[in-house]
């Protein structure tokens, strides 16, 4: 599983919660790959997954949050999409 | 010294008409209005409706430019409220301008199956195709 959080340059909010997210996504996936993208310089690949607002995550390509889920709601999410009821 | 609509209208280079409908979107509003009951504008509103032609031309709608002016007015915002703002327009812009691409290529398609010959419509490779997308469409529901 690939999560991808595209975050906006500078922005504290983005920053606090990064590490948080990236916790609960291993703690529910430890092989996940997670990777922080920059909106502005990955904007051609946003724009291809589909990311219209800030800041995003997307889960295997796909955008599953259109703003910051907390850890729970991330958590919550990859749950589900493991056994198949997202 | 106040300026009349048509005043502004003409240094800004926009139509009365335009300053009315912003006015109506809430954009702008006269400071006062004359004893005869014509509008009435500071010099600043020039300011401000070059900020809202000029958010225009990079393809903010009147709805989002009214949400950058309040957020312009806004004490606690800052440069990287502003950024956030500007792209996210400019990957809402990337996605439309994706999504033409496609409608392009699918035309350059119809085109080429055209031999733009003296054909009845009947035999219209280009309605007949597009018929058939309408059909698959109906089907599909």
């Amino acid at each position: 599983m690939r999560i991808e959080l595209f975050y906006i340059p500078g922005s504290q909010k983005c920053a606090n919660a990064r590490g948080g997210l990236r916790a609960a996504a291993e703690e529910v996936n430890p092989g996940v790959i997670w990777r922080e993208l920059d909106a502005l310089d990955e904007i051609d690949y946003a724009v291809e997954i589909g990311v219209t607002t800030l800041p995003a995550i997307a889960i295997d390509r796909e955008v599953a949050f259109s703003s910051l889920p907390t850890p729970r709601q991330l958590r919550e999410a990859l749950r589900r999409r493991a056994t198949g009821t997202g | 010294m106040p300026l009349t609509i048509g005043k502004i209208a003409n240094l800004a280079q926009v139509s009365a008409d335009t300053l009315r409908y912003y006015e109506r979107e809430r954009l702008i509003a006269p400071a006062a209005k004359s004893a005869g009951g014509y509008r009435l504008y500071e010099r600043d509103a020039l300011r401000r409706i070059r900020f809202i032609k000029q958010a225009q031309q990079c393809g903010f709608t009147l709805t989002e430019i009214r949400a950058l002016l309040a957020l312009r007015g806004n004490g606690a915002a800052c440069c990287r409220d502003i950024r956030r703002v500007a792209l996210e327009k400019k990957l809402q812009l990337e996605a439309k301008i994706k999504a033409m691409k496609v409608m392009s290529k699918a035309l350059t398609h119809l085109i080429n199956e055209c031999s733009a010959d003296g054909r009845p419509l009947d035999d219209c490779p280009i309605l007949a195709s597009l018929e058939r997308a309408n059909g698959l469409k109906r089907t599909g529901r």
